[in-house]
Parts: structure tokens; C-alpha cells; sequence
């Protein structure tokens, strides 16, 4: 019944499976789901730690924490400067993920579908930006903005940025159209559509939770973007990574903990809320 | 069917408009056309704040124009990427080593023109000497930095840096990026070799200097010292004092041997449109009241003569033409000269 | 998948220009530049007169610190590599296999909560955790299992942790779509056929996972090498890789050609892989690459 060579069915739903996830036999099952706990505090336990230092009110790193206070939230909520480069952040990341998701989505299409030549070589080439030093890219277009004598707009820093969170845009996009049924496709040709309304109809609302995978993608990795924007900010314009980072070069204190609360819980926010309505679950995979 | 139009669609217009309006915030850095703007480097921390403050204000309402601070470190490499004609600083506040070496790459006026920053002439000689490119505004005293509470007695000299009970707590910088670091070594040569030149001396006293742990900025040797994970350190005269009054176990000992001078240094760069504001921005801040001010927030020794600091102020920092006299400045001309392969030399000295 | 392909572009191809044009004037001219100023003595939009010179290159070549820099740079992301895959693995089958909703929810928040904090953040957590008044050696002495703190950060290993604690999330997330995608009805029609799960793991799902092991960890391997802030950070500025060289040479040797000379290096370092990459990738399975 299968037509094509890969194993793997349509993505589109997962297969019911009888047993549940994991060896059968219960020391082997226990063994997976202990080493899987002891990752998952692994990854976890620094934010936890963050947390901790968010809420402690002495000024430096200091462990066991002497209390609970709030006194860095009111710092960081009350600095202008933190504030506003929350504010900074959040426009250049909404920026950066509209035009990387439209930038990289119509390329992932243009790569799967469009037939060009030297596919493979584009593909690599759009995935290159991860490979550089960041700090290098920041720089190169830094001294290029400065040969165009264009100073550095936001706009700059917004392309900067795209060009760094496309190729994750790519990577989602491609991988849910590698795996697409073009049955579904033919199907609706065969139904009388059109090829333009079977692309509109059939192809990208199926294709749509891979794109706004990437989507999240581009939007996490530009706010917490920092070589590029490091040379790429202005006075009175500084993404939170960077406020941050100049921070810590003279107060080594718990505002930083605090910064980066506020920013999970926002990250959280954004991510919790687009699972529900989109259901993301099978596509936040790169 | 409009539905046909779907996401990506969506996505085209959003975009569009969203350059549309990304073009309207896109205006570099003026921010209201009619005031002048005067385009500065700047320390962030205590310095900042105060700058931004009151500091900052009241130049800008007195000469009516707006302040624009960079204080997103390192500012050299961007001044060297601007053109000559079009710097993106105006005036350039950083330390000596770097002043340094933006002169002798053109991108700052060596000399400040003392008609057109009358203050000039009260300032103490240190801070107009040949060891100077521009103006030293504030200098402070690079010593021993220790804490109280673990028994460490009898320090006086830059030698019990070397002691091997502070294993595992002494601090250091790490020299290719840091000024005090830079100092520090040319003082290896004094005190080991034949003078600030002496680097083969200097290089074999490093080696000995390890375990060490280095930072490459000051604000994290504060911190280190201040919660224990160093013990005895390099560090200037400010970075203890500043904790004044947070009764923090810490103290600074200026050692026998003398101590450097970390100079925080303004100069004009040659291509800006703004000479005028911009001496009028350096002789601002060579103002006994500004001074005075700035002295006492972040504890930096005053280059103006005429400054009266409160008395526990005055007690500790540099404030007599005796203790002034008694700062050690270095050559950052010939350090620079050959500041590669010094790096080269100490990258390996310090690898782990 | 394997419907008549037609040889010759259609009109989808130019939904490829708008990122040809992002990447030409953004990506290739930068680079270009860089490339060009790797091979001057100074840059030439400030200066009046270069001249073409070979020194930045010759100066790598020539000293051994410069080739111990970058040796040290490849194995810090090697290793954080491996440790990322061996770490990443379990969970993404886990998060692949899950069955509830919620569960999956709850893992893809724990996966992404490391990306969410901010890489300064999160070093500086390392930091806190690692350092000698740290978490772990307070805890540690505390407990008197040690009395001198133990030598965590201003290591390698402090910086594999720290590289290998952001990445992972890359290297799950990678991993579980792949995962995801082979057909549970394989590994058990294997275990029907008699071999323990354990057997099944290794001769089914393992093998068709391969071209997800390989995305990720090129994907992690190649961040690792470019990381700047956690080794700089974590390695108490003792361990020189090949970022923080350029970084200084940038900000504190204003020696933009060297610094320039050593991106091409890193450049080249990673698309040697990349080309490794898709080679390997095309030996092991008659798969389309899952870029």
C-alpha cells in the first residue's frame, strides 16, 4: 500500500501505538525514564538557580541565598534603560520573525518544489549563517552599514538579525514539506482544483505549523540575540542582551535574574499560547 | 475565497507594512532635529547613573543641545570601522592605553587646546603630561585590593601579590583586554627587572604569578572580592571605596613600592562637527563641582586643583600636588607599539 | 516522493529571491568584505593607501599557538557534540514517543526553557553554579565531602557543560521530529519477531535516525565553534578559542585584517563540514537530506 521508499507514514498523525513509550520490561523502562528525570534536571536546574538569585537580595553570587526579596525586580522594572531595552527586544524579535518567516518560507517552498538547480548547494548556503561567528557577521555588516554610511538604523539590525534566524525558518518549513504527502495534492487536482488553488488550499495550511515552528524559532534566537547586535545597536537602542551584557561588566547583581525571569515567563507566554491555539506539538522540531 | 489568501499571504502584507514602519523608526541617531547633539562614550555602572542623572542633564539644559552615550563596550573598533569625516563619537572617554592607541591611529586629536577648555589650567601636571594624549579628568590608584576578614596581615608591598597563601584566591586581569592588567605587567618590570621596559622580566614573574583568576573588567574583580571567590587582588582605589558605608569586609592598601594611575581620559576626535559643544563638554567636566560630584559618587581622584572633597573623601583619594606626585604612569606609547606580541606572549603565560 | 521530477524550474523558484536578495546584500557582501580586508594591511574605506598582503595568514600559519587555538576550538565542539547527542537522544525519544498532550507540552517547555533564558543569563548561572562560592562546592564542603572547592569553571569541561546545557535543546529538538517520523510499527514488528527492545532499539530505530543525528549535531557542532560569551565566561578567560581570539583582536588589538583572516578560518572549518556532512549523509541512506 506504501508507494513511496520511506518507512515513515504521512506526518500529518501520529500512529496509535498500543504500549507506552519506552522499553517493556520495567527495570529497563525505569532505567530510561531515571536517565530522561536526571536530563531534565540538568537543563532545568540552572533556571532554577536564576530564579533563586533573582530573589536574593544580597549583591553578588552568594550561596545558600539569604532571603526572598523582590528588590531587582523593582530595579529592573524601574530602570528606563532595562525597560526600554525590553521594549527594544521585543520590536526587533516581532521584526525579525515576520520577515524571517516570509523570507524563509517562501525559500523553503522555492527549494522543495521550485526545481531549481543546485538545490543542495542553496540549501547549505541559506543554513552558512549559523557556521560563521556571529560576532563576525556583526561586525562585517557593521563596517559594510558604515561603507554605505547608513549609521545603524533599526532596520540593520532587524536584517542582521533574519539573516541569522532564517535558516531556522528553512529547516522547519523544509522538513514539514519533505514529508508531505503530494497524494494530498493530487488528490485535490484530481477533485478539479487548480494548481494555484491546491497550493492555497491544500498545500499551505498543511504546511503552516512548520512555518510558525520557525517562526518561534526566529523569534527566541533574535531575542536573545547578542554578537550581532553587539555592534549593531545605538546609544539609546540596545536589545536586552546587550543592556545585559554591559551590565555585568560592573554589577554582578540579581537585576540579571530578574531580566531573565521576566524573559522566560514572556517566552512562555508567547510559546504556551501558540501551542494552544495552533497545536504545535508535532512541528516544533528543526 | 479569502481564506485562499492564507498565512503566507498574511505574512507578505505584514511584512510590508512592517518596513514601513521599521523606515519611521528607522532615523539614525537624532532625536529631536532642532538641539545639536553631542555624541560621548561612557561607563555604565555608578558612572552612568549619575551621568544620566543629573550630570548629563544639566550640560545639556546649560548648552542646550542632547547627550547621546555610548555605553556599549568595546568603543574603539567602531570609531576605527566610522569614517574620518563622519566619527560616530565626538568625544571619546576612555582610558589611557586606549586614548593611546586611537591617537596613533588618527582617530583622536592628541592635544587639547587650552584657550578653548580654559579649565585646563587647573588641572594638576599628571594630567596634561607627555604620558597623556587629551585630558585626564579623573585618575585613581591601581593597588592591592584584599579582604579583612581572613587573616591577611602585613601587606604593604605589590610582592605579597606573589605570596603562595593566596593560591586559589588571588585575582588578576587578563591583560590583552584590560588596562590595569597592562599596567600591572610594565610594574612586573620594576619590580623585577630593570624597569617598566623589562618585559622578559615582567613575562618570567607573571608565570610565577599563577594560580590566578582572571577577569577582563573591573566591576567583576569587585564582585569576586566582594563575595569571597578572591581574596587578594590587582584592582584600583575606586573599586573598594565605592562599597563605602556597605560595611563590606574589604580594603585597599596602596603598596611601598607606589601605585599606577588608571586615568579616565577625554579626548575630541578631529573629523567632528562638533568641536564647539565638544570643548565645551570636556571643560564641563573639568568643573570643580562637577568633579566634586562625580569624585565623590564613584570615588575617582579629581584632576582639577581647585576641588575641595568632603574629608572622608578627601582622607583617601589623591587630592595634594604630594600624593599626586606620587602616581606612576607608564609608556603607553611604547606598550602599544608592541602590544601583539606581548598578547601572544601572555595568552600562553595564562593558558589553563 | 517520487513523482516525475521535473528537470526545469517552475514558478514556485522565485519565491527563492526575496532571501537571494536578504543574503546577497546582507550575508555575501559583509563576508566578501571581510575576506577582502583578511588580505589588506588596513581597511581601506579609512585609509589612504593598502596594499594586498598574505601576513594574517602566514601569522597563523607560522606560530603554533594560533593552530593550538584552533585545535582547541574543534575539540571543545566535538566534545560538546557528543555529549549533546548522548544527552539529547534519550529525551527526544521521549518527547517522539509520548503520548499525552500535556506530557508533550511539559517536555517541549523544559527543552526550550534553557533557549528562553538568554545566553548571558544562563552563563551567568553556570557561573553561579560552578564557581568556586558556588552552588555545587558551597553545597559540597558543606556536606564535608570536600574541604578545598573543587576546580569546576576555568576548565574545558566548565565550558562543555555550559555549551552542552544550551544546545541540547538544538539537538532534541532536531532529534525528535526524526524520531517522531519512523513508524513505531517497525521496532514492534521487530520485537514480534523476538528481539528484546533493547535489541529492537539498536537495529531499527537508531540506524533510521541517523540522518537526524547527523543534522544535529552538524547544527550543534557548528554553534559550539562560534560560541563567544559561555567559554569566554566559563573558562575564566583561560582557554582561548577561536571566537574569543577574534574578539579581542577585534576590540582590544584593532587588528580587523587578523581578525578578519581568522572568521574565513572558522568559515572554512564549517563548511568543510557541511560538505562532510552531506556526503555522509548520502552514504548512509537513500534519503533526501532533512536539512
Amino acid at each position: 500500500m506504501q508507494t513511496t521508499a520511506s518507512p515513515s507514514l504521512p506526518a500529518t498523525r501520529q500512529t496509535a501505538s498500543v504500549r507506552a513509550p519506552g522499553p517493556a520490561r520495567p527495570y529497563g523502562r525505569y532505567l530510561y525514564l531515571a536517565i530522561n528525570i536526571a536530563i531534565l534536571v540538568f537543563l532545568l536546574a540552572p533556571i532554577a538557580i536564576v530564579v533563586v538569585f533573582a530573589l536574593n537580595p544580597t549583591p553578588f553570587i552568594q550561596f545558600p541565598p539569604v532571603g526572598v526579596s523582590l528588590r531587582w525586580f523593582e530595579k529592573f522594572f524601574a530602570s528606563r534603560d532595562f525597560m526600554h531595552a525590553l521594549g527594544f527586544s521585543l520590536e526587533v524579535a516581532v521584526l525579525t520573525t515576520l520577515s524571517a518567516t516570509a523570507l524563509g518560507a517562501s525559500a523553503a517552498l522555492a527549494l522543495a518544489r521550485g526545481n531549481l538547480p543546485g538545490a543542495r548547494l542553496i540549501v547549505a548556503t541559506m543554513l552558512s549563517p549559523l557556521m560563521l561567528p556571529a560576532i563576525l557577521t556583526g561586525l562585517a555588516l557593521f563596517q559594510t552599514y558604515v561603507l554605505l554610511d547608513v549609521g545603524r538604523p533599526t532596520w540593520g539590525l532587524v536584517a542582521g538579525h533574519t539573516l541569522v534566524t532564517l535558516p531556522y525558518v528553512v529547516r522547519t518549513t523544509l522538513a514539514v514539506l519533505h514529508n508531505f504527502d503530494l497524494r494530498l495534492e493530487e488528490a485535490a487536482q484530481n477533485l478539479g482544483a487548480s494548481p494555484v488553488r491546491t497550493f492555497f488550499e491544500v498545500t499551505l495550511p498543511l504546511i503552516k505549523p512548520g512555518v510558525l515552528a520557525g517562526a518561534i524559532f526566529a523569534f527566541i534566537v533574535s531575542f536573545d540575540q547578542f554578537p550581532v547586535s553587539l555592534f549593531l545597536v545605538s546609544p539609546g537602542n540596545e536589545t536586552l542582551p546587550v543592556t545585559l551584557f554591559n551590565y555585568l561588566k560592573f554589577d554582578l547583581d540579581g537585576t540579571i535574574g530578574a531580566a531573565s525571569v521576566v524573559s522566560i515567563v514572556l517566552a512562555f507566554v508567547v510559546v504556551i499560547g501558540l501551542d494552544r491555539t495552533v497545536g504545535l506539538r508535532s512541528y516544533v522540531k528543526l | 475565497m479569502m481564506k485562499a489568501l492564507g498565512p503566507l499571504s498574511r505574512r507578505r502584507f505584514l511584512t510590508a507594512s512592517a518596513s514601513l514602519g521599521i523606515g519611521t523608526i528607522a532615523a539614525p541617531y537624532v532625536a529631536r532635529a532642532d538641539d545639536p547633539t553631542l555624541r560621548i562614550t561612557g561607563w555604565g555602572g555608578k558612572w552612568g547613573d549619575i551621568m544620566k542623572a543629573e550630570i548629563g542633564p544639566a550640560f545639556e539644559s546649560e548648552f542646550k543641545c542632547k547627550l547621546q552615550t555610548d555605553s556599549a563596550f568595546p568603543y574603539l573598533p567602531k570609531l576605527q570601522a566610522s569614517s574620518r569625516s563622519a566619527p560616530i563619537y565626538d568625544v571619546l572617554h576612555t582610558n589611557s592605553n586606549e586614548q593611546w592607541a586611537a591617537a596613533e591611529m588618527g582617530l583622536v586629536e592628541p592635544k587639547i587646546d587650552p584657550k578653548l577648555v580654559p579649565n585646563l589650567a587647573d588641572v594638576y601636571p599628571y594630567a596634561i603630561s607627555d604620558k597623556i594624549v587629551g585630558v585626564s579628568i579623573f585618575t585613581s590608584a591601581i593597588g592591592l585590593g584584599m579582604r579583612t576578614d581572613k587573616g591577611y596581615s602585613g601587606v604593604t608591598s605589590w610582592k605579597d601579590l606573589w605570596d603562595p597563601k593566596y593560591n586559589g584566591v588571588r585575582g588578576g586581569y587578563v591583560i590583552p583586554v584590560n588596562s590595569l592588567g597592562q599596567a600591572f605587567l610594565m610594574m612586573c618590570g620594576t619590580l623585577f627587572g630593570k624597569g617598566q621596559t623589562d618585559l622578559d622580566a615582567a613575562y618570567a614573574a607573571l608565570e610565577k604569578l599563577k594560580p590566578i583568576k582572571i577577569v577582563d573588567f573591573t566591576g567583576a574583580m569587585e564582585k569576586m572580592l566582594l563575595s569571597g571567590e578572591v581574596g587578594m587582588c590587582v584592582i584600583h582605589d575606586s573599586g573598594i571605596y565605592r562599597y563605602d558605608g556597605q560595611n563590606q569586609p574589604t580594603d585597599f592598601v596602596s603598596p611601598s613600592e607606589g601605585v599606577l594611575s588608571l586615568e579616565q581620559v577625554l579626548t575630541i576626535t578631529p573629523g567632528s562637527k562638533m568641536k564647539e559643544l565638544a570643548n565645551a563638554y570636556v571643560n564641563y567636566m573639568l568643573r570643580p563641582e562637577v568633579q566634586k560630584r562625580l569624585a565623590e559618587t564613584v570615588w575617582y581622584s579629581p584632576a582639577n586643583k581647585k576641588v575641595k572633597l568632603d574629608a572622608k573623601y578627601d582622607a583617601k583619594l589623591l587630592t595634594t600636588p604630594e600624593k599626586v606626585s606620587k602616581l606612576i604612569q607608564v609608556d603607553w606609547k611604547w606598550y602599544n607599539e608592541r602590544k601583539d606580541e606581548i598578547d601572544q606572549r601572555v595568552n600562553r603565560i595564562f593558558r589553563a | 516522493m517520487n513523482s516525475t521530477t521535473a528537470t526545469r524550474p517552475n514558478g514556485l523558484a522565485l519565491f527563492i529571491l526575496p532571501s537571494a536578495l536578504l543574503f546577497a546584500l546582507f550575508f555575501f557582501l559583509p563576508i566578501g568584505l571581510m575576506a577582502v580586508m583578511s588580505v589588506l594591511t588596513g581597511n581601506p574605506v579609512v585609509m589612504p593607501k593598502v596594499a594586498f598582503t598574505t601576513k594574517h595568514y602566514v601569522r597563523m600559519i607560522g606560530d603554533p599557538f594560533y593552530l593550538e587555538v584552533i585545535w582547541t576550538t574543534i575539540r571543545i565542539g566535538l566534545v560538546t557534540t557528543l555529549v549533546a547527542l548522548a544527552i539529547g537522544y534519550p529525551l527526544a525519544h521521549w518527547m517522539a514517543r509520548i503520548k499525552s498532550r500535556t506530557g508533550h507540552a511539559l517536555l517541549l517547555i523544559a527543552v526550550l526553557a534553557p533557549m528562553l533564558t538568554g545566553i548571558v543569563v544562563r552563563t551567568f548561572a553556570w557561573m553561579t553554579l560552578l564557581s568556586d562560592k558556588g552552588v555545587v562546592n558551597e553545597t559540597l564542603m558543606s556536606l564535608g565531602f570536600i574541604s578545598q572547592p573543587l576546580k569546576l569553571m576555568y576548565t574545558e569541561t566548565g565550558i562543555v557543560v555550559g555549551l552542552v546545557h544550551i544546545y541540547v535543546p538544538f539537538m532534541v529538538l532536531t532529534l525528535t521530529g526524526v524520531i517522531g517520523r519512523i513508524d513505531e510499527r517497525l521496532e514492534q514488528a521487530a520485537e514480534n519477531l523476538g528481539a528484546s527492545p533493547l535489541r529492537a532499539f539498536l537495529e531499527v530505530t537508531l540506524p533510521l535516525s541517523v540522518p537526524g543525528i547527523l543534522a544535529g549535531s552538524l547544527l550543534v557542532f557548528a554553534l559550539a565553534i562560534s560560541a563567544y560569551v559561555t567559554p569566554i565566561l566559563l573558562g575564566g578567560f583561560q582557554i582561548m578559542t577561536l571566537p574569543i581570539l577574534i574578539y579581542q583582536q577585534i576590540s582590544a588589538n584593532f587588528n580587523v585584517g587578523f581578525a578578519a583572516a581568522l572568521g574565513i578560518v572558522l568559515l572554512v572549518i564549517s563548511l568543510l563540514l557541511v560538505v562532510a556532512y552531506n556526503r555522509a549523509l548520502g552514504l548512509v541512506s537513500g534519503q533526501r537530506e532533512l536539512q
